[in-house]
């Protein structure tokens, strides 16, 4: 018992911080700068992603002996997209207001490298219990990029966390202006490039020393 | 090929069946999940169409959250759904050329009308509606239901200061011409005075979204013309109107 928990919290480090889906192996880069502009949107898509990614690995891990090598990736996409359209229905009935904010890019999960990466490299190889925990520690690890960026973006770009404004007004007459490159595309790169560097000079973990 | 199995994995007919198999499964639950939701997911968008119609004429309460009850109660007793011919005036089964609107009214009185405005926007369409008084030049509200431009550039037209800009604009210049209500580069306060009226302040980061939806604008309110030419011969329009709203 005590072997199996260290084990899957190794996975579960592994997935969150070690090899970490965006700072260390430098995938889902696209949706990373898409949805970051606001926390609340980085947070559904979140939650989103971190559940499509540990499902998809449950039932690939599961269907992993049956699945036919020479057409397996058509059978990964396809467990993977019905779960994206599943979670995409279930926001609309539910969260019509986020969802609509998120529209295209829940959709866009399916292509996420991340999901797609994890269902080929682990879940094809390893048990349905284990590809679980690995699903949930990446789509944990993405997370935490996504809303490390997403908070960085709406506190520089518009001055705001959730929506709410939090940069108090005498600043703003002192001569405090809202960044307007954090809102673009630009400003998502240069803070992703900073957490990637900031993650790989940390000491012990630099996979160049590996 | 010493391995049996793996060799009968990859056969043709195992291919084959595996993959219809998975489709089926798939296709089964996707449907079934899509079909159970379907009711849900249909009276979120209905309600979102009536919240959006009542935030442009500027009926909903601001300070509070409203229950979906109370969107409905306030819908049915403020707004109502007519369709007029190219002429102007209203019909009662909508046919073809027929123009929809919505008339905002209280006590049998009309207060004005919204407009349904759909235009071509940078990635796809935009959606929204534009209340006017019932001088029929004057801009009540607008609001922007659904649209795909890019979060924090274009989209930031879904934003309340951007919306909000448009109340008290004029589709009317000083010679009663139709000059519509166009998105300015930067700000309207740049702008020479006489234009300052038919003007909002610009997104910065979004010229081509702010182009697509003042030509779209252009376009909508000149097919509106009629309505609101109507609405400008003020006492003839009221009782024309209000005859409908005694039924």
């Amino acid at each position: 018992m005590q072997t199996d928990l260290s084990h899957y919290k190794e996975i579960l480090i592994k997935g969150i911080w070690r090899e970490n889906p965006v700072a260390y192996q430098v995938l889902g880069i696209c949706s990373a700068l898409a949805v970051t502009v606001k926390m609340s949107t980085a947070v559904v898509m979140s939650i989103a992603l971190t559940l499509v990614a540990a499902f998809s690995s449950l039932i690939i891990s599961s269907l992993r002996r049956w699945i036919p090598s020479n057409i397996r990736i058509i059978v990964e996409l396809t467990v993977i997209a019905s779960l994206v359209i599943i979670t995409d229905q279930i926001l609309k009935a539910f969260l019509y207001d986020i969802s609509k904010q998120l529209s295209i890019f829940v959709g866009l999960i399916i292509t996420n490298c991340i999901i797609l990466g994890r269902a080929e490299a682990f879940a094809m190889a390893n048990n349905p219990a284990d590809s679980f925990v690995d699903g949930v520690a990446n789509g944990l690890g993405y997370s935490m990029i996504l809303l490390a960026v997403a908070f960085l973006r709406e506190l520089l770009g518009s001055g705001q966390f959730f929506g709410f404004p939090v940069i108090p007004g005498f600043l703003y007459d002192m001569g405090f202006q809202d960044m307007g490159i954090m809102v673009l595309a630009p400003g998502a790169f240069f803070i992703i490039g900073l957490l990637v560097w900031l993650k790989n000079s940390l000491p012990g973990i630099s996979h160049e020393k590996k | 090929m010493s391995d049996k199995k793996k060799s009968f994995k990859n056969s043709r007919i195992y291919v084959v069946m595996f993959a219809l198999g998975t489709a089926l499964v798939f296709g089964v639950l996707i449907t079934s999940a899509a079909t159970m939701l379907k009711e849900r997911q249909l009276e979120n968008m209905a309600l979102d169409k009536k919240t959006n119609l009542l935030e442009a004429a500027g009926l909903v309460p601001e300070d509070k959250k409203t229950t979906p009850e109370e969107i409905k109660q306030i819908y049915d007793t403020h707004i109502r759904e007519v369709h007029v011919d190219s002429r102007g005036r209203v019909i009662e089964n909508p046919t073809g050329s027929s123009l929809q609107l919505y008339l905002i009214h209280t006590d049998q009185k009309v207060q004005g009308y919204i407009v349904p405005i759909s235009t071509r926007g940078l990635w796809g369409k935009i959606h929204g509606y534009m209340a006017f008084e019932q001088d029929g030049e004057t801009v009540a509200g607008f609001s922007i239901y659904s649209h795909s431009e890019t979060p924090g550039l274009g989209g930031e037209i879904e934003s309340n200061w951007f919306l909000e800009n448009f109340e008290g604009k004029k589709i009317l210049n000083a010679n009663n011409q139709l000059v519509s209500v166009g998105i300015a580069k930067g700000k309207v306060e740049n702008l020479p005075d006489k234009l300052q009226d038919h003007y909002v302040d610009g997104i910065s980061g979004a010229t081509l979204t702010g182009r697509y939806l003042s030509e779209g604008l252009e376009e909508t309110l000149t097919k509106y013309e009629p309505v609101s030419i109507i609405f400008r011969q003020k006492e003839e329009s009221q009782a024309h109107v209000e005859t409908i709203l005694d039924e």
